[in-house]
């Protein structure tokens, strides 16, 4: 019996952390990050105001709420679930960061935790429902979606609440970087995310769950608390994300959020997740997020009608997903090997 | 191996109808521009006015676009116009971008017809420190809120509160006094949406009027429906329902023709759009009040080129308000005849 | 042959039928009108897809089939059944949501331009069910899903029934009845068989055969062995005819020290699937489970083990005095336990996911740091060391398991297992559609177990490899473990009756 050759380049969802790394990596975001830069490089052609630092700046400043949305969105993803009640809960948890600092005068750092810690009941409260009562995550979101936008209404009485300087400050670019403080953070959660995801007993176990839960369970690990806590990181995050949007805005919106589900889903399945579980990728939903800020903002500027925006946004959602299921179906093509 | 020669020309796919989608555009925008145009683009650089406006799929906003882009192909010479909108009424976020997004491309002007009163606030006055002109239309900014930020921005556009007043003042006179009646709000976090409520309310009261109901539609024709039949139920003898909007009366009228209350019960609007011209022709709808919606973002670019070249300092500027009636048409009709 | 001319409905020639090995080799049968024919054989014998093929749910490979003197050669079910072949599977197919009326008729419900006649469905309904003797129980109006597991066969049975059939063909159709149903059912057979229906029928069960067969024909791997009218047949004929010749090659066995009681099942219950199973495995032996398909071997090692909880009884591990019922797997590997699962791509394997990360699912912690971070270092060599021992051939780490071969697959799932260090290891149909070599390597693993004083569990559909490997072997037969066996006090045809015993009432 011959000795078990050295692995070859292929293209694994897991990715191993060893030998030869580099160049796998690369080809992975390769595809995406070319089609970024053509989308640079052809919103540069029709506008000469596009490419430069502070076109890219702005949308770096645009992006922390969505980024770190889309991070606990393709958790939720990889165990195969959905949460649509992220939008919703960032509102929420925006509205009631907004009561804290307006109505209850508390400062910043103790609201903004407040405003996460809501955002963390809300996951939790999806999850254990989920789990608990076995129900499908579509429904139990989608519950919440409405739970908690009620609840934003209610605890802004329907009116934007305006806070003022003291919460600008994470949102607000940083003298002479022109970069905010969210869009630092947002860049740390998803390398954290991504290491949580590849290199950890965790991120391992949250995808074993959503290839094969069956096997899971057999293997003797619980397969429960995992999926709990992922559903919690994707409340939780969406609580941070209502931070970092009430910041930008200076203001608490009760109607903040509303579709960031779907553009949350749309980039995290542009970065190449299936939305059948077990295989995800947090840095590819980062490039995902990127590549749909792009495309807003390059439209944008070129003045292109509404319209116009709905349709070519909608195209590469399906053309991005499109190449998702080819990928996948070549892994099935490929024969088993026999020896 | 196959595999990837597979995958390179799935990108290289996706890549092409990138590619395609980008002609589409392009093509949209060439249309668009004269050959007079592209000349004076290459020998003058013109000041760049951003319209930014809320939703244009609303009747009302798309009309206000159409009359500036029409304004500007007739004043090529003078300035270059980005228009640009959001998706509904309650995308505040990304109107917020948008403002980035214009302030990152350093257009000269900013004309803005803001999704809420006081979100916008901050962000209009970064694009002021950085040397744009902002001019403020239809949506008049939160002042509060900007004596906060210690800025101006000059408001222009019509007094939603005096133009609903005028509306409800005419409603009056076909009501008896200690009538019922209810208001349809719009969103609740917009300023012109207040006015117009508390125009409503200014009337009503001072012609000794009942208000027995006041909720928000949030602008929309299906919620208003909702709202009205709900109104309708709950109040048998109600008299009138008086609309922030067209789109809401629209939606209010059909709430009172599936009531079987047509005739009993009066309902008015504001903006006077297109659709609701037949309606108040024939009766359904009472009175609207015509602001002008097509003109009113040209008024704001042109205050804004008067701001750029007299770099004067900025003042509000009140734009007419005209009420609107089954008479208006008739009259208006009459006219070319005589 | 037997029949003359005349009464032969359906005339097999050739037969052949081969999926990874060969099924069918050259199979004749002649199937005559106004007969109850019984088709016997062990696990694998072929009686299976012999029916499937008749039925029009698999086509031979070679072969032809006449019926009524015309050429036959359905292409489906609904083939088949317009030239009035129907079967009554063993797996139901019914459609839970709908009605009992509408599942008889599914394919011919009565309607008026569309719209559904309603009493006519039912009149016809409730004639159907009479004929399986459910008229006053079940109203044909009630949602499938609502009956039992029982009465669910007997609707099955009576959409056969309600059709015209010139050949029936039923796949243990008594396995979910009571004895009134089963006298109902026979009695309804001797009508048809009056009327000059021919009947195929497929059973384990002894004494049903004896009640209602008039001929019958016996395969043993894909051949056919005998054919005889059925009261020439004695019971110690038919399990000869089963079994063949007696295998005595036992070159994988080899002696062993025994040690103490590892693993005790105490009178282990499961409602209505296992019934008051105990039996107990030493350190260092390789106790073999063998049993007819469907007997409760696979639900019994899911109990052990937790994937399903047993309703009575218990298990004690390393001779513990308290017995203890596992209520989810990850008490019973806590507990010291392995199972390798019998569907490995269902219930064992991440398909699409690298062979590294099926291999040490279930240990990662042992490669982690305190908080969890992963040394991939460590991980692979791991991983591969026990690639290694298991001889998993494959392209690397990085490969999809679903890209693996079967035997290899296999193999992935065993070395998670050996990573794990486990007492008792519980083995389900490890070599199922498996290539020899991976069987030779398995069989190894067992000895190797065995040899380091695991205690080994082994369920097997092949007797001849039980046989060679095993210490002992208990057979399984209808949810109850009808006798063990020593090595030496063994022979097939023993095995067999114990494996048949079960079913007798």
């Amino acid at each position: 019996m011959s000795a078990p050759r050295e692995h070859r380049e292929s293209s694994e969802p897991m990715r191993a952390s060893r030998g030869g790394g580099y160049r796998r990596v690369a080809g992975e975001y390769a595809g995406l990050v070319i089609v970024l830069i053509a989308m640079v490089c052809l919103f540069g052609m029709s506008s000469r105001h596009f490419i430069r630092v502070q076109t890219f700046a702005t949308i770096a400043n645009q992006i922390p709420a969505l980024t770190i949305i889309a991070v606990g969105m393709t958790f939720v993803l990889v165990i195969a679930g959905i949460d649509l009640s992220v939008g919703s809960v960032m509102a929420l948890s925006a509205s009631l960061l907004g009561m804290a600092m307006v109505d209850w005068g508390w400062p910043v750092w103790p609201a903004a935790a407040f405003a996460v810690l809501v955002g963390l009941c809300c996951g939790l409260a999806n999850g254990f429902v989920s789990v608990w009562f076995s129900m499908p995550s579509f429904i139990v979101t989608l519950g919440m979606l409405e739970i908690a936008r009620g609840c934003s209404y209610l605890s802004t009485n329907s009116e934007t609440k305006y806070i003022g300087e003291a919460i600008e400050g994470i949102g607000a670019p940083l003298a002479g970087i022109g970069l905010s403080p969210a869009f630092f953070i947002a860049v740390g959660i998803v390398i954290a995310g991504q290491f949580l995801l590849s290199r950890t007993v965790f991120g391992r176990q949250v995808i074993a769950i959503g290839t094969n839960e069956q096997a899971v369970r057999l293997s003797g690990i619980n397969p429960v608390p995992g999926k709990i806590i992922v559903f919690a990181m994707a409340g939780l995050l969406a609580g941070l994300g209502g931070v970092f949007q009430a910041s930008r805005l200076s203001s608490a919106d009760p109607n903040a959020g509303i579709g960031l589900e779907l553009a949350a889903i749309a980039s995290v399945v542009i970065g190449g997740t299936s939305l059948m579980g077990g295989r995800g990728s947090v840095i590819s939903s980062f490039l995902g997020v990127w590549i749909i800020a792009v495309l807003q903002t390059g439209l944008a500027q070129v003045g292109a009608t509404e319209p116009t925006k709905r349709v070519i946004t909608g195209i590469v959602i399906v053309v991005a997903v499109i190449v998702d299921a080819y990928r996948q179906r070549l892994g099935n093509w490929r024969r088993p090997l026999r020896s | 191996m196959a595999g990837s020669s597979t995958k390179s020309r799935l990108h290289f796919a996706s890549l092409i109808l990138l590619a395609l989608g980008w002609v589409a555009i392009l093509g949209c925008r060439t249309r668009s521009e004269s050959p007079a145009e592209k000349q004076a683009e290459k020998t003058a650089e013109r000041p760049r006015i951003a319209l930014i406006m809320k939703s244009l799929a609303n009747e009302f906003f798309s009309t206000m676009a159409e009359g500036a882009k029409r304004h500007q192909a007739e004043h090529s010479g003078q300035y270059e116009l980005i228009v640009n909108g959001i998706k509904d009424e309650v995308d505040v976020t990304r109107q917020v971008s948008l403002v980035e997004e214009m302030v990152a491309q350093e257009v000269n002007a900013i004309v803005i017809a803001p999704a809420d009163s006081k979100i916008l606030v901050p962000v209009l006055k970064r694009a002021q420190a950085a040397g744009i002109v902002v001019v403020n239309i239809d949506n008049k900014l939160d002042s509060e809120v900007l004596a906060k930020n210690d800025t101006r921005v000059p408001f222009v556009g019509p007094d939603n509160r005096a133009g609903a007043r005028k509306v409800g003042e005419y409603l009056a006179r076909q009501l008896k006094k200690g009538d019922k009646v209810a208001i349809l709000e719009g969103l609740r976090t917009a300023f012109n949406g207040q006015q117009r409520r508390l125009g409503f309310e200014d009337a009503m009261k001072g012609a000794g009027m009942e208000i027995v109901a006041s909720q928000s539609a949030e602008w929309e024709m299906a919620k208003a429906n909702a709202i009205a039949s709900a109104m309708l139920s709950e109040h048998p003898d109600l008299k009138a329902l008086l609309c922030s909007n067209d789109s809401m009366a629209l939606g209010a009228v059909a709430a009172v023709k599936t009531a079987g209350r047509a005739g009993a019960v009066a309902v008015v609007g504001f903006d006077n759009i297109s659709a609701v011209q037949t309606a108040v022709k024939d009766g359904s709808i009472a009175a609207t009040a015509d602001q002008h919606g097509d003109k009113l973002a040209v008024f704001g670019i042109e205050y804004a080129l008067k701001i750029i070249q007299e770099k004067s300092s900025p003042e509000d500027k009140e734009t007419p308000v005209d009420l609107i009636t089954a008479e208006t048409f008739k009259e208006a009709s009459k006219a070319p005849s005589k | 042959m037997p029949f003359t001319e005349s009464q032969v409905v359906l005339r097999l020639r050739g037969i052949r039928k081969s999926y990874a090995a060969p099924v069918l080799r050259d199979v004749d049968l002649d199937i005559a009108a106004g007969q109850v024919h019984a088709l016997i054989g062990a696990n694998g014998a072929g009686k299976s897809t012999l029916s499937r093929i008749i039925s029009g749910l698999a086509s031979p490979d070679a072969g032809t089939m006449v019926l009524s003197g015309e050429a036959y050669a359905p292409r489906n079910k609904a083939g088949a059944e317009s030239r009035g072949v129907h079967i009554v599977q063993q797996e139901l197919n019914l459609v839970p949501t709908l009605s009992v009326a509408e599942n008889l008729f599914l394919n011919r419900l009565p309607h008026r331009c569309g719209v559904l006649r309603r009493r006519e469905l039912r009149d016809r309904a409730c004639g159907a069910l009479a004929m399986v003797g459910l008229a006053g129980t079940v109203d044909p109006d009630t949602p499938v899903s609502q009956l039992g597991v029982g009465h669910q066969q007997l609707v099955e049975i009576a959409a056969a029934l309600s059709h015209d059939c010139r050949v029936l063909i039923l796949d243990e159709p008594t396995a979910a009845l009571t004895d009134p149903q089963i006298d109902l059912l026979f009695e309804h057979l001797r009508r048809l068989r009056a009327a000059g229906v021919a009947i195929l029928y497929i059973s384990h069960r002894m004494d049903e055969l004896r009640r209602i067969v008039d001929h019958a024909t016996i395969l043993r791997d894909g051949d056919v062995v005998c054919t005889a009218p059925m009261n020439h047949l004695t019971a110690e004929e038919i399990v000869r005819q089963l079994t063949g010749k007696e295998i005595q090659r036992e070159s994988h066995h080899c002696a062993r020290q025994r040690g103490e009681i590892a693993l005790q099942v105490d009178r282990l219950s499961r409602d209505g699937v296992l019934h008051d199973v105990s039996f107990e495995v030493r350190e260092g032996e390789i106790f073999g489970i063998a049993g007819l398909v469907g007997s409760g071997r696979t639900e019994l090692l899911r109990a052990i083990f937790g994937a399903d909880v047993a309703d009575r009884g218990g298990v004690h591990l390393g001779g513990a005095a308290e017995g203890v019922r596992f209520r989810e797997p990850r008490h019973a590997v806590k507990a010291g336990l392995a199972m390798i699962p019998e569907d490995r791509r269902q219930h064992g394997l991440l398909m699409p996911q690298p062979v590294l990360s099926n291999v040490t699912l279930g240990n990662l912690r042992r490669f982690a740091s305190w908080w969890g971070r992963i040394r991939a270092r460590r991980e692979r060599d791991s991983a591969q060391h026990f690639c290694r021992a298991m001889d998993v051939h494959y392209q690397g780490l990085d490969q999809r398991a679903d890209q693996l071969s079967g035997g290899n697959q296999q193999k992935v799932v065993i070395a998670r297992w050996l990573l794990r260090d486990s007492r008792v290891y519980l083995f389900d149909e490890p070599t199922r559609g498996i290539d020899v070599s991976a069987k030779a390597t398995v069989y190894h693993l067992l000895n190797e177990l065995a040899g380091q004083g695991k205690a080994v569990v082994f369920v097997s559909s092949e007797m001849r490899e039980l046989l060679e490997i095993c210490d002992r072997i208990g057979v399984m037969s209808a949810g109850r473990m009808t006798a063990v066996f020593r090595r030496g006090e063994w022979n097939q045809e023993k095995i067999l009756h114990a494996a048949l015993s079960g079913y007798s009432r």
